[in-house]
């Protein structure tokens, strides 16, 4: 009686811990599962920066990376394809085949475009259709090909502004605060998330409405928390995370919510969602309010897109049909802004496709990425980030069609990480950036004077 | 018999329930086989290497993956190299992307499939101080087509760069935002210096 008790026991554990291993080793095998390289035939991408502001009659080669699946022989893709180039923005498209060089630190693929086509008065447009030789897949640059193609454009008597060498620690201090919590979860408090480890992260974006509201997205909290112009708070639950997410205020007094995964968001004024919407494109840089709605900055394309007008949203083909290089300014304008190499900036201000001003911009100290380039009276406000390899500061620039009309330096550290662009907004006239630090997050203002 | 049949049962059910699958899960299927010795190394076979990647996930010490675009574990709660989920973490997709050798004093050139599961002997400050024989750091404004910025905590390759100053960025994010290529500002933050790979050839 006692053996067989014991052997049953022995039986039975037995049993239990050969399921277990069991169950473990098939979900383990079934969730790892075979490499695909073979099934992923018609994956392919690309990468393009294009000349978006040149100088006028230098020689324009445009480059193409072409991605594709890895091959079991550790080569690159064996691309191909054409771009297809007209000058001006109207007339048919003409088809030259890209060549294939040796290197690939720019884009392996390229197109020389012809004297004719680069020097033309109002500059060229094109398209590109890239394909990976070995499966056949082949994808369109922009996605909007010939209905929203890139547009080159000469600056025409640009006003030359000279930045020099940037001295870093003569920053300037804000205006005004006008928004201020403390880490935590209570209800007036912005959600901090990670560990000095592996890095923190915190309110990802904000943005600034009309009437001076001041909105921060408190992506750990999963909620926007509101400051009236009269200093009063309001939390608005949003009912899911939004790390790293970037925010815009809708004009129906809603909120747009542009998750690092390419989905739009919007949510109604009390936090309800009413619709999400996948991007175009496989990246974004920035989440802006159009005239119609919400429209977004993304690549490969390099275009911004429209994700909805008039409170619906918009597919994907549409979003990439009604694509533009430049984007829509609250004067009505356009600007299109273009970083070259590591030091020089080009701005143009258009309206109806005619250039109003434009600005060659060059620096002694490397600049960065463009945070914010928005209208604010006659004048363009750029804010662009300056650096070193052991330092930066935020440049501000205040540009009017005779040059530069001032410029200020602003602090750029902050404790956590943001959306890429979203550490400015400009409203009202005055201009906000979103900072952190081991106290909390706050929105300061920094009101713009402009010599007349 | 009875019993180690029922008991069977039972284990293979609490196998399939979610606290047994927290662990030990996706690395089953990995392998350990010696990676390929390659003579060429360009950059955009290291573009297509890293792009392959997005979408699989991420894993804290991780470095083995699959490619049919589905992270099969996201979420894992952060930091635990136990939880052996789908993806690299940001060291481990540089480190095969790169591909380099386990032992620091050699260049390697080699290449790593997708489900050999190895991470490397660099985590992201290892990387952002140029350490092992194949790194280096280079300038920031001058980094270009994978090359990386890297912190004290994260590094990620640049994809390539973009118009308006910042760079699309191919990393091993988090376990919650995964491996995808990101626009990022990671060029002009000081938290973050430049570093790059020896030995490209096209």
């Amino acid at each position: 009686m006692r053996r067989s008790s014991i052997r049953s026991l022995a039986g039975g554990a037995a049993g239990i811990t050969a399921g277990v291993i069991g169950g473990i080793a098939l979900t383990s095998v079934s969730a790892a599962g075979p490499t695909r390289h073979a099934d992923t035939a018609a994956f392919i991408d690309a990468a393009h920066v294009p000349p978006a502001l040149t100088l006028g009659g230098e020689p324009l080669r445009l480059r193409y990376a072409i991605v594709c699946p890895p091959r079991d022989d550790g080569l690159a893709c064996d691309g191909a394809g054409s771009v297809y180039l007209r000058a001006g923005t109207s007339g048919p498209f003409t088809e030259y085949p890209l060549n294939r060089g040796e290197d690939s630190a720019d884009g392996r693929y390229f197109v020389d475009v012809p004297r004719g086509i680069a020097g033309a008065r109002e500059g060229f447009s094109y398209y590109a259709v890239l394909r990976d030789e070995r499966t056949g897949a082949s994808v369109t640059v922009p996605s909007g090909g010939a209905d929203a193609p890139q547009r080159s454009r000469p600056l025409k008597r640009p006003a030359l502004v000279r930045l020099g060498s940037h001295v870093f620690g003569n920053v300037r201090e804000p205006s005004a605060r006008v928004a201020f919590a403390h880490w935590g979860s209570g209800p007036a408090d912005v959600g901090l998330a990670g560990t000095r480890d592996l890095g923190f992260t915190g309110p990802s974006s904000f943005d600034v409405e009309q009437d001076g509201t001041a909105d921060i997205l408190d992506s750990v909290n999963e909620r926007v928390l509101r400051w009236s112009a009269a200093g009063r708070s309001e939390s608005v639950p949003l009912g899911e995370p939004a790390e790293l997410a970037d925010l815009a205020a809708a004009d129906d007094g809603g909120f747009d919510v542009l998750e690092p995964q390419g989905v739009l968001k919007h949510f109604r004024r009390d936090g309800a969602r009413q619709w999400s919407q996948k991007l175009s494109d496989r990246t974004w840089a920035k989440l802006a309010r159009g005239r119609s709605g919400p429209v977004v900055l993304e690549q490969p394309s390099e275009e911004w897109m429209p994700v909805a007008a008039d409170g619906a949203p918009l597919t994907r083909a549409e979003q990439a049909h009604a694509a533009h290089a430049a984007r829509g300014l609250a004067n009505g304008h356009e600007l299109l802004v273009d970083r070259i190499g590591a030091s020089e900036l080009r701005v143009a201000e258009l309206h109806d496709g005619a250039q109003l001003h434009s600005w060659r911009i060059t620096s002694e100290t490397p600049l960065g990425e463009v945070q914010l380039a928005e209208s604010r009276g006659n004048g363009i406000v750029v804010v662009t980030h300056v650096y070193t390899d052991a330092r930066d500061e935020f440049e501000v620039l205040l540009l009017q069609g005779g040059g530069l009309a001032s410029r200020f330096a602003v602090a750029s550290s902050s404790w956590t990480e943001t959306a890429p662009l979203a550490r400015f907004r400009l409203a009202r006239g005055a201009l906000y950036r979103l900072r952190t630090t081991p106290e909390g997050a706050f929105v300061d203002r920094f009101d713009l004077e402009v010599p007349q | 018999m009875r019993r180690f049949v029922a008991m069977l049962v039972l284990g293979l059910a609490l196998s399939a329930s979610t606290g047994a699958q927290a662990y030990h899960r996706f690395w089953a299927g990995c392998n350990t086989e010696a990676p390929t010795f390659m003579t060429t190394m360009t950059r955009d076979a290291a573009q297509d290497y890293a792009n392959a990647a997005r979408y699989e996930g991420y894993q804290w010490g991780g470095g083995c993956w699959n490619y049919d675009d589905v992270d099969s574990y996201p979420n894992d709660p952060p930091s635990e190299v136990g939880t052996h989920g789908e993806g690299g973490d940001c060291s481990g997709l540089t480190f095969k992307t790169w591909r380099e050798s386990t032992d620091t004093t050699r260049d390697g050139r080699y290449y790593w499939r997708a489900l050999r599961n190895v991470h490397g002997p660099y985590d992201a400050a290892a990387f952002r101080a140029g350490s092992g024989a194949p790194n280096h750091t280079v300038a920031k404004s001058t980094a270009g087509v994978m090359d990386a910025f890297a912190s004290n905590t994260h590094i990620g390759m640049v994809f390539t760069r973009s118009l308006y100053g910042g760079d699309q960025i191919v990393e091993a994010k988090c376990e919650a935002c995964g491996t995808n290529i990101f626009y990022r500002t990671y060029r002009s933050d000081s938290a973050y210096g430049g570093v790059g790979r020896w030995g490209w050839t096209g």
